[in-house]
């Protein structure tokens, strides 16, 4: 077995490290060694898009990158979506137009969006799902999650997105 | 899954047939193998390491039995592999010809792959196998023609 | 002000927690001490078990335990037979449920053969490949009809046959019908499998507490409280002493149902044996070979009209295949045989189906559960003959519709739930109009000449369907008021998305007149509720909503009589109003709910014989049958002719689910079952091979739709409301994938008029399609009629 690899990285801005098997998934070492279990594993094979996390800004499928990877990045979860038990407007826009049934996929769809609105503030539908294509939901039929996704962007005025790098 | 084809070697039939029996030239014709070692007449036992597509490569134990041999013309080859991924078992029938130029060997093998390698390698699975039949042919090809070079004489009929 | 939640669509109470990453799922369990399993699976689909040798995997550093079937000694029984055959005359049922671990034989892909136990799930994983399994191979079962010959090898050798069922079901007499006939059609129509794919695969944990003698179990499953009593008795604990949790479950469309799947029957064993805590979470892979599947089914059917179009009758022949094991029964294929007959006037029937064990995955109830079958051979049948009779597709439905002075309505067959398939209520014909209005009836067919002119093939499909949901037995809530003010429910039922934490509350607080999001919802935790059955046959709304408004109810009548005790006045001069009660005519008089909890819950005095302390009530509710739900759904396709891409233009739901508790939540539900059954009917796809190998085992190859394949459903609401619950409720969960495979053949079809083409198995794929279409001779049939109008009847609704 490799020997354990230092990491040292910021999670929802919070500087978290330890000696971590190289093998280890960058999901696994999210949801099982600091315990930020939001972010969700449906496939384990890059596919689902539900273990979505932001790393220096960017979408990353936290199943398809190794802890060692994150080493110095700046990582954010679902967890740090919200301000101080405020709902980010993307959130608040999920609820009220019921863009999540079961919620599993949930997460890393929210995490997807985060940089897709940052880079397009006023997507039209075909943009948004071509964005959304990238994450599978078995429960809503995507319609209710388009629906949000366009609400957020109009709420959200084009400004800025938190965890955004 | 179906693995046919031809290939001809630039050699005489009964050296090619020769070639095809010893373990020490098959363990170096197949891609991946560890070792193979002859068990009992016409049976090998080996190990192999091979990996399709998103399987990783992963170490199978192989069994071969050569079967009906009629030198130097044809015989048939029982072929079970296994390893943490699955399975690949079936029958293979060779069949060498003299032709103009060398010895034509006809290849016909219906394997059945089961298990992880089946369920997630299954696009992959016939370019891979094109791939391991092409590089196990290279190695015989390569294997034959420095035989004929150390042998001297029928070789350079052949050519 | 009385509020009015019951129609309306608040916002789900269970949002803010699973957008903020808070919601529990089993897998987010994790426990001091917890020790991770993972499952050798057969490669085989078929062989003897003739040794197994896993020394190597116990000497991996980090293994604490390697468990094969002969380890388990007595606690090694065959899973329990989930839902016994209906009392049909002649009825042959061969019961072979699954196993914890394969012993001398396994008989699927991916079937268990034994557990290894360690520190992490890295580890258990890894130990997974030192462990040698020695099989003899047998000839796998794979085709259904092949599984019946004399010859063919034997799945469950103490059965002698692969015959797993064999029922005939009959209403009037067919051939007597069929002797009048105009047209008889007799066509042979495949369904094949696909996944349920929910986006959470299972996963449960189990602790063994001894301090307090509890085994707590965290499970994935739709039906938490059958676990906790199946387990109970395995175990040999009280029902007491086991509580199941099915926290947030991250969807569940049938296979999540208490299937007592060796994982979940091992995994609790392994902790109450080893003193610490267990964990076991299924991968995608494994989700492909282990889990259940289902709809692979052959049809022969055969129908007869007169020449005014109107079905005389319908004969079916089916195989159905139940896979290796048939815990659950004949769900399935009896929902298959009942969904058939459809929206429409059937005077004979004759059903006879064969249920055929195979080598491959176990087949239980995928959302639909067989319903979709039934309803592909109907609109099929229906659409050959329309064309033989040049009818168009609408014109021969609106001539076969059960009238609405037809209700109630029953056939002489057994529905699942073992009652004569019975219609409650329904009013067909004018769902039909709406959709063709939302189509644009006057207008479509120009359209779509005028696309041919351009080249473009476009086409329309309307289909029907009815669906039996909210069948019994029954289910309980109970309804607490606390001494804050907020009102606790409590249900058994398990939720994976439903919305039932907002769907239960508004209906508690339409009762109690509180505020929406004050009503707090526990479902699948059987410390909290222990009765009850589950979440299935699109029934948590109706009969666990249900209860919540009886239970709802008769706290109401506890707070009336309470307040008449406190406030001194009559009961008659009580009134119950935002969140207090109140003397009518008097407010000042008043008193919040809160306070007049902690007045029924006295630390002095006594509680007066004959009642209760606290506002609390527990009711349950029982339905004498399923209510009928309908619908119709209109797709617009366009199908590029060279490639045999199809392309969804529209997608028109006209759906009747009675009452709607939450109309937004409805429409999700429909939503995502259109989803999934365009999956079904073009991207999904289980491919088997004849050995019996799962070919397409992970989500690059088993293709779910995506946001680009599924268009927006435009969608109305009717509501025939049922009259076999208090509010008039019938079930929408699985409504959406019914019809789908249907429409979508019609569609195809449409579109492509000048093709002999006739579409005759389902899930179709691109790559099929242009078999299809490339074999399909040039048609000989009139071009599409009108889509005219409604009939006097259905107009005048």
């Amino acid at each position: 077995m490799a020997q354990p690899v230092e990491i040292s990285l910021s999670v929802n801005g919070v500087r978290q490290g330890g000696a971590v098997e190289p093998r280890l998934l960058l999901s696994d070492f999210l949801r099982h060694e600091l315990g930020l279990t939001g972010t969700h594993v449906g496939c384990e094979h890059g596919v689902c898009g539900a273990c979505t996390v932001l790393m220096d800004g960017e979408a990353v499928r936290s199943c398809l990158v190794f802890a060692v990877q994150a080493d110095g990045a700046e990582v954010v979860t679902v967890e740090g979506l919200d301000s101080g038990g405020e709902l980010h407007p993307l959130q608040e826009a999920f609820r009220d137009a019921h863009g999540l049934q079961c919620g599993f996929c949930t997460p890393g769809i929210l995490m997807s969006m985060i940089p897709f609105l940052r880079d397009n503030p006023r997507p039209d539908e075909p943009q948004i799902r071509e964005a959304l294509s990238g994450n599978l939901c078995r429960c809503t039929g995507y319609q209710n999650i388009v629906e949000s996704v366009r609400l957020a962007a109009e709420r959200m005025g084009g400004g800025p997105s938190p965890g955004g790098a | 899954m179906i693995v046919d084809g031809e290939h001809t070697f630039p050699g005489p039939r009964q050296t090619v047939w020769d070639l095809l029996q010893d373990p020490e030239v098959l363990a170096k014709a197949m891609p991946g193998a560890r070792k193979l070692t002859l068990t009992g007449d016409g049976t090998y036992a080996g190990v192999i390491r091979i990996g399709v597509g998103p399987v990783t490569a992963a170490e199978w134990t192989l069994n071969v039995a050569l079967r009906d041999r009629v030198p130097p013309e044809s015989y048939t080859m029982q072929v079970d592999s296994k390893g943490a991924l699955g399975f690949t078992r079936g029958n293979a029938t060779v069949n060498l010809d003299e032709v103009e130029g060398g010895t034509r060997m006809r290849y016909h093998a219906d394997l059945s792959v089961g298990g992880k390698v089946a369920g997630v390698g299954q696009r992959l699975l016939d370019q891979v196998a094109k791939m391991l039949t092409k590089q196990g042919l290279d190695a015989l090809n390569k294997e034959l023609e420095s035989r004929l070079r150390d042998g001297g004489g029928p070789g350079d009929q052949a050519r | 002000m009385s509020r009015t939640y019951v129609g309306t669509s608040p916002v789900r109470n269970e949002d803010r927690r699973l957008l903020t990453g808070q919601a529990l799922f089993v897998d987010d369990v994790q426990l001091p001490g917890m020790l991770h399993a993972a499952f050798v699976r057969s490669d085989h689909a078929h062989a003897l078990i003739r040794g197994i040798d896993a020394s190597a995997a116990l000497a991996r550093e980090g293994v604490v335990a390697v468990i094969t079937a002969e380890d388990l000694g007595d606690y090694w029984q065959p899973g329990p037979l989930l839902v016994p055959p209906p009392p049909i005359d002649g009825i042959v049922f061969n019961q072979a449920s699954q196993v914890p671990l394969a012993k001398d034989r396994v008989r699927h892909v991916g079937e268990p053969v034994v557990m290894v136990i360690a520190e992490s799930r890295y580890l258990a994983e890894d130990a997974l490949t030192d462990v040698f399994v020695d099989y003899e191979p047998l000839d796998p079962v794979v085709d259904l009809e092949a599984a019946l010959a004399e010859d063919a090898p034997v799945i469950h050798p103490q059965l002698g046959t692969n015959l797993a069922a064999h029922v005939v079901q009959r209403h009037g007499d067919y051939e007597a019908a069929k002797t009048d006939a105009h047209l008889v059609i007799n066509r042979r129509f495949h369904y094949d499998r696909g996944a349920a794919a929910a986006m959470e695969n299972r996963c449960v944990a189990a602790r063994w507490d001894p301090r307090a003698e509890e085994l707590t179990i965290w499970d994935t499953t739709q039906a938490p409280i059958p676990i906790r009593n199946g387990l109970a008795r395995m175990l040999g604990l009280l029902e007491s002493r086991v509580r199941v949790v099915a926290p947030f479950v991250g969807g569940g469309f049938g296979p999540k149902i208490m299937m007592f799947y060796p994982e979940e029957v091992l995994v609790p064993w392994a902790a109450l044996r080893l003193g610490r805590p267990v964990k076991w979470t299924e991968d995608r892979q494994e989700n492909f070979f282990a889990t259940t599947q289902e709809r692979s089914q052959i049809h022969d059917a055969e129908i007869a009209f007169s020449a005014d179009g109107k079905i005389l009758g319908i004969r079916d022949f089916f195989f159905h295949d139940t896979g290796a094991y048939d815990p659950y029964g004949l769900t399935i294929p009896i929902n298959s045989q009942c969904t058939l007959l459809g929206p429409y006037d059937v005077p004979a029937y004759h059903s006879e189906f064969r249920a055929v064990f195979t080598n491959r995955t176990t087949v239980t109830p995928v959302r639909g559960a067989g319903r979709q079958h039934g309803v592909f051979v109907m609109e099929r049948l229906l659409d050959i003959a329309a064309r033989e009779l040049g009818l168009d597709p609408s014109e021969i439905r609106r001539r076969n519709y059960l009238r609405k002075d037809e209700f109630p309505h029953t056939f002489q067959i057994l529905f699942q739930d073992f009652a004569p398939l019975y219609y409650d209520s329904g009013n067909y014909a004018p769902a039909l109009e709406a959709a063709l209005d939302i189509v644009g009836r006057d207008t479509f067919r120009a359209e779509q000449a005028r696309a041919r002119a351009e080249g473009r093939f476009i086409g329309l499909g309307v289909v029907s369907y009815v669906e039996g949901t909210g069948i019994g037995p029954y289910e309980g809530a109970r309804v607490t008021i606390e001494p804050s003010g907020q009102v606790r429910v409590a249900t058994g039922l398990g939720t994976q998305g439903q919305g039932h934490y907002t769907a239960f509350a508004q209906i508690v607080a339409e009762v109690l007149d509180v505020d929406v999001d004050r009503v707090h919802v526990v479902t699948g935790d059987t410390r909290e509720f222990g009765w009850g059955t589950g979440t299935f046959a699109s029934r948590g709304a109706v009969v666990a909503g249900s209860a919540c408004h009886e239970a709802a109810v008769a706290v109401r009548k506890k707070v009336i009589e309470t307040g008449a005790r406190v406030l001194g006045v009559p009961a008659d001069e009580v009134e119950l109003e935002d969140g207090a009660v109140r003397v009518r005519g008097d407010h000042a008089r008043s008193m919040g709910l809160g306070q007049l909890a902690g007045h029924a819950n006295p630390l002095r005095g006594a509680v007066v014989p004959g009642t209760e302390p606290g506002l609390e009530a527990t009711a349950y509710f029982g339905p004498d049958h399923g209510s009928t739900a309908s619908g119709v759904h209109a797709m617009v396709v366009e199908v590029d002719a060279e490639t045999a891409m199809v392309k969804i233009l529209r997608y028109i739901v006209v759906h009747d689910c009675g009452k709607l508790i939450n109309p937004v939540i409805v429409a999700g539900q429909v939503q995502g079952g259109v989803a999934h059954g365009i999956g079904n009917a073009f991207y999904e796809q289980l491919v088997y091979d004849e050995g019996g190998q799962l070919q397409n085992a992970s989500f690059m190859d088993y293709l779910l739709p995506t946001a680009l394949d599924v268009p927006s459903v435009e969608m109305a609401h009717r509501e025939t409301t049922a009259p076999l619950n208090p509010l008039g409720l019938k079930g929408v969960g699985e409504a959406g994938c019914i019809p789908t495979g249907a429409a979508f053949a019609q569609a195809v079809e449409d579109a492509l008029p000048h093709l002999a083409l006739e579409i005759r198995e389902i899930p179709l794929s691109p790559n099929r399609l242009f078999e299809l279409l490339r074999d399909a001779g040039p048609a000989d049939r009139a071009p599409a009629a009108e889509l005219g109008g409604p009939t006097a009847a259905a107009a005048a609704d």
